[in-house]
């Protein structure tokens, strides 16, 4: 569905997108993922027809986005970041200019329009000014929009940017559910999202592609160490003894929670599972445990490890739902 | 050519909805008003040869209108899309620039247009009321409206132009207000240093004067000549507009 070859984009000296090369297949959700200023919307407008390359090639549904723009810009649904809107129309107006824009007429078009806002839960503002919107209910409005011809691709910049938790798991399953009959492309850095709608990851930072996997993948090739969250009651040095398990790499206590419990943390090898040591310490010991917690690493921890390498972590996202 | 129509729709639907359109039309009626009433002054004092509309068309308080008309009617016309950033979302549906541009163009010059209508019934209604005292000569007639709109034509190109090159709608008006400023004045010009200068270049001037262009038009003389060079002036900066607002696909 897309093949991008070698993109890049240079603005007045400065390369947006550097040199790179993917592709996505039809059906597959893929997440573009990288801190702001990476080169994701840059390389989106460009995928949607709105701006050219600098250099190499992007094929869109089996067209050039740059020869053949009108018949790319026909086949993509396009929802730029912002969701910028005429905010002197009214949300049902808006949507029957951009059917018609999109080539819909007659009756189709109006039967479409009625899916594409009861899809998005617009329904109820379809005779609102968009500019009395919020912001949630514009974002709904430009997804709609994105959607209303039937795109054999959606390309979405940041669809749930500013909406409240509760409409960004209706958007997301709404994503789900489109997989059946369209093929997406969205671009975010809330990393919790992308574990948990897409098929694949493409990592971008600095206008380079840092990794390009499924979630699962990406997370269980990361090398850093699994954390092991305890709270134990015993008396005497508890972290020497811990300390002494061979696959832990370092055992901290953080302090007394309520008398006689104590918390601690322990840093263990990667591939490496000791909570049945712990246990067997503990007995012998005569403590007793009262919390044990695994925490595997997450796709933020890769993404963060992968911003670290590359030189400033800039603008690493700490927002996570 | 459909995609055309429906955003010349749009267009219309954008001017009529917002107030821009209507605070102009009530401008511009009360600046005819006066022009008109100018000109009846005249006709009322003494015997005169020209006629009611090539006075009223000679009146400050005609130029006043014909300087605001063009800055306001035209400078969101590209502006405001680039600030909202709505330019993204119509260039990523498939229109092509010259339909954007035209039918941008075409809705600014339709309300211009409409603008005029009302100075029409102040002649008609004189006329009626005066029991054809008050005559209206139907070459002068037709020669100041033709004047009006091709002149109207050539303005809003500029400011067409003006808006599509920055994203700022006063920046537009005001690069908009300053070229047909200086389009005006050198026709002014002219008839200040007029008689210190050679005749050649005072013709030459003459060509592309507005107010030499008004003055013959609205005595009833229809020339060519000011209508193929306003008509092909607008066309080049629509030319020009759809450059910019193309330069942002070719940009390397």
């Amino acid at each position: 569905m897309i093949d991008v070859q070698e993109l890049t984009k240079q603005y007045a000296g400065r390369t947006a997108v550097n040199n790179i090369s993917f592709q996505v297949e039809p059906g597959e959700i893929v997440g573009f993922l990288g801190p702001n200023g990476a080169g994701k919307s840059t390389t989106m407008r460009i995928l949607s027809g709105y701006m050219p390359a600098t250099s190499g090639r992007a094929i869109v549904a089996g067209f050039d986005v740059f020869h053949q723009s009108i018949q790319v810009r026909q086949s993509v649904g396009y929802m730029p970041e912002n969701a910028p809107l005429y905010t002197d129309m009214r949300v049902k107006e808006y949507l029957r200019f951009r059917a018609e824009l999109k080539g819909l007429s007659g009756m189709t078009m109006r039967r479409r329009i009625g899916e594409v806002m009861e899809l998005t839960g617009v329904t109820e503002m379809r005779k609102r000014l968009i500019g009395n919107l919020s912001k949630g209910y514009r974002q709904r409005v430009a997804l709609a929009d994105a959607l209303v011809h039937k795109p054999k691709l959606l390309i979405l910049d940041e669809p749930t940017n500013g909406l409240d938790p509760v409409q960004i798991r209706h958007v997301r399953d709404l994503l789900r559910n489109l997989k059946s009959k369209h093929t997406v492309l969205l671009s975010t850095h809330i990393l919790n999202e992308v574990e948990q709608t897409c098929d694949r990851v493409v990592m971008i930072h600095q206008g380079r592609i840092r990794a390009n996997d499924t979630p699962a993948n990406l997370t269980r090739q990361l090398r850093s160490t699994t954390l092991l969250h305890l709270e134990i009651d015993g008396v005497g040095s508890l972290v020497e003894k811990l300390s002494a398990i061979t696959a832990v790499r370092k055992a901290t206590e953080e302090g007394l929670i309520v008398h006689p419990w104590r918390r601690f943390t322990l840093r263990v090898e990667p591939d490496n599972d000791v909570r049945e040591e712990v246990m067997e310490l503990a007995l012998k010991q005569k403590w007793r445990i009262r919390e044990m917690h695994r925490q595997l690493p997450t796709l933020e921890d890769v993404f963060v490890e992968l911003s670290m390498n590359a030189g400033t972590p800039t603008d690493i996202p700490t927002h996570v739902l | 050519m459909r995609i055309f129509w429906i955003l010349l729709k749009k267009e219309l639907h954008s001017f009529f909805v917002s107030p821009v359109a209507y605070v102009v039309l009530a401008l511009v009626m009360i600046l005819n008003g006066f022009a008109f009433r100018a000109a009846l002054s005249v006709l009322e004092s003494a015997p005169s040869e020209g006629s009611i509309v090539s006075w009223t068309f000679h009146a400050m308080w005609f130029w006043l209108s014909y300087f605001f008309v063009f800055p306001l009617l035209t400078m969101r016309l590209f502006a405001e899309e680039k600030k909202m950033g709505t330019l993204e979302t119509l260039f990523t549906a498939p229109v092509r620039a010259w339909q954007v541009v035209g039918s941008k163009y075409l809705a600014a010059v339709i309300v211009y247009c409409v603008l005029w209508l009302p100075s029409l019934f102040n002649f008609k209604f004189a006329n009626w009321i005066s029991a054809g005292q008050v005559e209206l000569p139907e070459g002068a007639m037709a020669g100041a409206y033709l004047i009006l709109v091709v002149m109207g034509m050539f303005n809003l190109a500029i400011g067409c132009f003006a808006s599509s090159l920055t994203s700022n709608q006063i920046v537009a008006a005001i690069i908009s207000f300053t070229l047909s400023l200086m389009h005006f004045l050198l026709g002014i010009f002219i008839m200040v240093v007029g008689r210190k200068i050679s005749d050649t270049i005072v013709d030459v001037v003459n060509y592309f004067a507005a107010t030499e262009h008004i003055r013959i038009f609205t005595a009833g003389l229809i020339d060519s000549r000011p209508i193929i060079y306003y008509l092909s002036m607008s066309l080049l900066f629509l030319s020009f507009t759809h450059h910019v607002v193309e330069f942002r696909r070719w940009r390397p």
